[in-house]
């Protein structure tokens, strides 16, 4: 083992800074005979595409494959910017479980690939993936931070070459942060890695055009995400607004249950932030004027010096857990390898001191301009001062032959020289050959075709008139073979049929009220796309892998605390999902 | 003003009494200066007439007479004069931090955007009317919902919200949240409840049993001599205007109506702790105008004899030639002193 001394300046004192064959190691002390180890690589979700959407969680499970009948408590988990293997256990257990981890990611165990994918399906199909909120992909498309949203539609396609060369280029000692609890670094590690480069976190893109935008959603649910430089003032106010909203919609107002708010780092300089409030369905106005009236307030009316004070106050507790440096490790880790800067204990403390009521307000304003807010029903928000997310490409499609829907006169489908449209009397949807980030095919000749912006077609030859082979061969010549996700026969009885009258009652839908049901998770024929995850997990990202993390700006403290304490962890989670399983 | 010396061919006794007067400018001369300023385009003189009343006693035993219904009123008052969005779009530029030309504004916006929606039943008003209508009331909301953040306890600012939540159909739960709102702060805030009251009218998605069970929920939790009976007039006429023929000519002659009306009125504006304030012309008009369509005659009388030729028209409107209707009315209740 080779050790090369490193050290952030912040950290000198309280944590022990080193690199492990490459791998920057942070360490700390923990009481008690057992040792918690993580290995966390710059690789996750958004650094995929649509059509290898899966691609990171196929490694992880090939590399944690041969490990799942240890005794020690271990986990792997696949986030949007970071993958992380983590153990709890005697030292040469853990020692052992990092060593085995890194010698499958050095040689992944291919043969296994099509249990994993099949694994992963069935992972996603029991809705334990993790969060399928529909948020990420009206904010950035069907690509980077979007492909959350989405189900993992590379466990279809990607190739074992793909999964080999992923493993190489990214999970590499360049791309890592080791952090584990013990006085020093243990003796017997081998962590040899590839080599490569640090990755930084993907850039964001937008499929809005303006914020605050909204989406109609489901009955029962306000969510709202917005986007915000990472700072002790906003983590702060995620708390001051969670409060806010348990104080208003449930405590004074009785509309809800459920209202809460997080931060969590997107990347080195920016945060998610997350609200939430449930709703009974009778309820759910009050919920919605609620919300709207909550965030006014923290914009532009009093903000209790008291409401600042006992969220501040929560959150220098944190520093009084026992083995503080050790529960502050994933944080550290995190913001190591994210890139962001890592601010010592005191000066952490400092920060949270020089925290105003006015800086609160100016987060305030800051998430209020970048909100995306999902409010329930088909009533909308535009009387609060929010725009109606893009409900269609355009106005004008691609020019190619028509195809009339079958199921709806006023609906047709073209099939052009450079892309596909559905256009309706309401508008376009198209996706152009050469920027569609994923094609899936089926044997039956349909073609469900997805754009950067998330906008999506599906060509059901037996929904359009005159969809001929001819027509399905000139998409597939067209599309880039990077994007085509080839997806198993249907049976028959799967394969759409015109419903009876449809075109009738596809009338009378269009010319309703003026907010039409708007979901492109929802292609224009009125078919659900295959690909795109239907299920609605209650504030998106409450995997384990957030409860570890935690929040940025304090450190990753208060969460990271879980860490050292796995069982009890567990059962909270195991309590938090039967508790959602009953609001659902 | 025009005067009508009517005396009818049965009649022994000459009655000498005006056409009924609607403007509160004129009925109620208190308000003259506010009136003066806006048609002088005046924001010094409106801030103080709006100051001026925001400083007098607030007692809280004394709902009807405290500074927030008056405040309240008297920005709905200024809101019906034609042109005061000019000014009070100034005074709100000049003046960004000061949440009361914003209220006034907004109050103003929403009345703009119901005159262009008209008072018709929503099949009769035009595609292009509801979007009109649907813009001035997302204008004014924005507003108030910055309003309502700066200063949670605005009267006027609660009440405009009730407005807008109606024509925007922000739905009951909503509506009910504002009110509730506004009550945290100001219990019994009589122009809120008549707002309210709209809401819960079939008309605007509500249902009859919730219009006068609210009625009824506000005389309950009132102190006697506060304006809420009057909501319970408001209701009974609401209902009797929402329905046809036989239903509606008999439905105020009941017993069981009358004797609401009667008890609604004991409570208000008959009870010897009924303070006026500004809102005694609309609470006597609606108890002449609904004891009268019953033919309750007598019950009216009082009501018709406190306001003489004054009257607000808000409920008045639903008989056909109101005018000629109050004077024809009034003359048989004071027929019966």
């Amino acid at each position: 083992m080779t050790t090369t001394e490193f050290a952030p300046e912040a950290l000198s004192g309280l944590i022990g800074c080193t690199t492990t064959q490459g791998i920057p190691t942070l360490y700390a002390p923990r009481r008690g005979g057992q040792v918690t180890a993580g290995l966390f690589f710059r690789v996750g979700r958004a650094d995929e595409t649509l059509a290898t959407a899966g691609l990171t969680h196929l490694v992880e499970h090939l590399a944690l494959h041969r490990l799942q009948l240890a005794d020690l408590h271990h986990n792997g988990a696949t986030a949007n910017t970071y993958t992380l293997f983590h153990a709890t256990g005697d030292e040469d257990e853990v020692v052992a479980h990092l060593n085995s981890v890194c010698a499958a990611l050095r040689e992944l165990p291919l043969a296994r690939l099509d249990t994993e994918r099949e694994i992963l399906r069935t992972e996603a199909a029991g809705g334990r993936s993790g969060s399928n909120s529909p948020l990420p992909l009206w904010r950035y498309g069907a690509q980077g931070y979007g492909l959350s949203s989405y189900d993992e539609l590379g466990t279809w396609s990607v190739t074992p070459d793909q999964v080999g060369d992923w493993a190489r280029t990214r999970f590499t000692r360049e791309n890592a942060v080791l952090w584990i609890t013990s006085e020093s670094v243990p003796e017997g590690l081998d962590l040899t890695l590839p080599t490569g480069t640090r990755r930084p976190a993907p850039a964001a893109t937008s499929a809005l055009r303006t914020t605050p935008a909204y989406i109609c959603g489901e009955d029962g649910h306000v969510v709202l995400t917005s986007v915000v430089r990472r700072s002790t003032a906003a983590a702060v106010f995620a708390d001051v607004l969670g409060r806010a909203l348990f104080q208003d919609l449930r405590q004074e107002g009785g509309y809800s249950y459920a209202a809460e708010a997080d931060y969590t780092p997107r990347d080195a300089d920016f945060a998610t932030l997350t609200a939430y409030a449930d709703a009974l369905p009778q309820k759910q106005d009050a919920v919605v004027g609620g919300f709207v009236d909550t965030l006014a307030r923290l914009r532009n009316g009093t903000i209790a010096q008291s409401e600042l004070d006992s969220v501040r106050g929560k959150k220098l507790k944190m520093y009084d857990v026992p083995d503080f440096a050790a529960a502050s490790l994933p944080g550290y880790a995190l913001d190591l390898l994210l890139g962001h800067r890592i601010l010592s204990p005191a000066e952490h403390r400092a920060e949270l001191a020089a925290v105003t009521v006015a800086d609160l307000h100016e987060v305030a304003r800051e998430a209020w301009a970048s909100t995306l807010l999902q409010v329930p029903g088909h009533r909308g928000v535009d009387w609060a001062g929010l725009t109606l997310a893009p409900q269609y490409s355009g106005t004008t499609g691609v020019t190619g032959s028509s195809h009339r829907s079958l199921e709806s006169e006023d609906v047709t489908l073209v099939i052009g020289d450079e892309g596909v449209s559905v256009t309706t009397p309401r508008g376009v949807v198209t996706v152009l050959y050469d920027t569609c980030v994923a094609m899936t095919t089926r044997p039956d000749g349909a073609r469900g075709l997805t754009g950067p912006d998330g906008f999506a077609v599906t060509v059901e030859p037996t929904l359009y008139l005159d969809v001929t082979p001819d027509r399905i061969a000139r998409i597939d010549a067209a599309v880039p073979e990077a994007a085509v996700v080839r997806l198993p026969a249907r049976a028959p009885e799967h394969v759409p049929r015109p419903r009876e009258g449809a075109a009738q009652s596809q009338r009378s839908k269009d010319s309703g009220p003026a907010t039409w049901v708007p979901t492109w998770l929802r292609t224009v024929g009125g078919r659900l796309l295959a690909v795109v995850a239907a299920a609605w997990v209650l504030l998106g990202g409450f995997t384990i892998v957030r409860q570890i993390i935690g929040p940025d700006g304090d450190l990753g403290g208060a969460l990271a605390v879980a860490l050292i304490e796995v069982p009890p962890v567990m059962l909270l989670r195991r309590l938090y999902l039967v508790h959602r399983m009953r609001r659902r | 003003m025009t005067t009508t010396g009517t005396t009818t061919d049965d009649d022994e006794r000459p009655v000498a009494l005006s056409e009924p007067v609607d403007d509160p400018f004129t009925t109620l001369p208190d308000l003259t200066p506010l009136r003066d300023a806006a048609r002088a385009g005046d924001w010094p003189a409106t801030q103080a007439f709006f100051t001026a009343l925001a400083s007098t006693e607030n007692p809280v035993e004394n709902p009807v007479e405290n500074s927030a219904e008056k405040v309240s009123f008297a920005s709905a008052q200024l809101a019906g004069l034609d042109g005061v969005e000019t000014y009070l779009e100034r005074a709100a530029a000049e003046h960004p931090a000061d949440p009361l030309p914003r209220t006034l504004l907004a109050e103003r916006y929403i009345r703009i955007g119901w005159a262009i929606r008209s008072r018709y039943r929503a099949e009769h008003v035009s595609r292009d009317q509801f979007e009109q209508f649907h813009d001035w009331l997302r204008r004014a909301e924005r507003l108030l919902i910055d309003v309502c953040a700066e200063q949670p306890d605005n009267p006027a600012a609660w009440t405009a919200r009730l407005l807008t939540a109606r024509g925007l159909q922000l739905g009951q739960t909503e509506a009910r949240r504002r009110y509730d709102r506004l009550s945290a702060h100001h219990p019994h805030h009589f122009r809120a409840q008549s707002q309210l009251l709209q809401q819960m009218c079939p008309k605007w998605s509500g249902s009859w049993e919730a219009a006068h069970a609210f009625a009824q929920e506000c005389v309950a939790a009132a102190p006697a001599g506060a304006h809420a009976g009057v909501v319970v007039a408001e209701a009974h006429i609401e209902h009797w205007a929402d329905l046809d023929g036989v239903e509606q000519r008999t439905y105020m002659r009941s017993v069981s109506v009358r004797d609401e009306l009667r008890a609604a009125a004991r409570e208000s504006v008959l009870h010897p702790d009924y303070a006026p304030g500004w809102s005694w012309i609309t609470a006597d008009s609606a108890f002449a105008l609904a004891f009268s369509i019953g033919g309750h005659f007598a019950d009216a009388a009082a009501h018709f004899v406190s306001l003489e030729d004054r009257v607000t028209e808000y409920q008045w409107q639903y008989l056909p030639g109101w005018k000629a209707a109050f004077v024809k009315y009034r003359k048989s209740a004071l027929a019966t002193l």
